[in-house]
């Protein structure tokens, strides 16, 4: 199975966070390891590529995060969606409906 | 309005940035290792499996306090210049005495308060949640 991981696209690692904390909010290691239940394991991400693409996604307004505590009493900081995110979300998940059906058409065009 | 400015002046300590960055990263780390300890492990190799599993963990560490120093000074520097916006176009309608001078007043003020609004606005949670 290790040699069937595929390496995320560019630009992917935002949508799924994007996607995670659509649902509620969440500290770092909860949304990578939603990631990973969500992906079945078939996703080869670096956990700690996570944390600089949350700082661009708060920087740029998407995301927000608090310290907060978590399920082992433990400070950690938790981050939520924004309304500028929720539109980001929609604009991703469209673009990337886009994309794959192109891809396919292509792989089915040759 | 007192206390912001006060926080506007103070610079962010790059101490504190990188204790919050490393005090984040860390918590990661030992969730994994906690997981991995839970599934028999022992603590020298869940130690070395949750590092393995995280990456390169100064690297990352690098990248996100700089780009937590880089986001923290824009928005300070952003709502450093909406609240000179704001207290000139006070000045301004307080002091002038042409009409003309107190609507140019009126919309700097319009315009700080307005920006304020909108970087408050976007801060906030989705109306509608997909899930609860």
């Amino acid at each position: 199975m290790a040699n069937q991981r595929t390496d995320l696209l560019q630009g992917t690692l935002e949508l799924l966070i994007l996607n995670t904390l659509a649902r509620e909010s969440m500290h770092g290691y909860g949304i990578v390891q939603r990631i990973h239940d969500a992906a079945e394991d078939l996703l080869k991400v670096e956990d700690g590529s996570l944390y600089p693409a949350l700082y661009r996604m708060e920087e740029r307004g998407w995301i927000k995060s608090e310290w907060g505590v978590s399920e082992n009493n433990r400070r950690a900081k938790f981050y939520r969606l924004t309304r500028a995110g929720q539109k980001q979300l929609e604009a991703e998940r469209a673009n990337w409906k886009r994309v794959s059906k192109a891809v396919t058409k292509i792989l089915q065009a040759t | 309005m007192k206390f912001e400015i006060a926080g506007l002046l103070t610079r962010p300590n790059r101490n504190e940035i990188a204790l919050e960055v490393e005090d984040e990263l860390c918590f990661h780390v030992e969730m994994l290792e906690r997981k991995y300890l839970e599934q028999g492990m022992s603590p020298a190799e869940a130690k070395a499996a949750a590092l393995r599993r995280f990456g390169d963990l100064e690297k990352y560490k690098r990248q996100c306090e700089q780009i937590s120093r880089r986001n923290r000074g824009l928005r300070r520097v952003l709502k450093t210049l909406l609240i000179l916006l704001g207290l000139g176009g006070l000045i301004i309608r307080l002091l002038s005495s042409d009409v003309h001078f107190d609507h140019l007043g009126d919309v700097l003020i319009m315009i700080a308060v307005a920006g304020r609004l909108l970087l408050y606005v976007r801060g906030l949670p989705p109306r509608n949640p997909e899930c609860s």
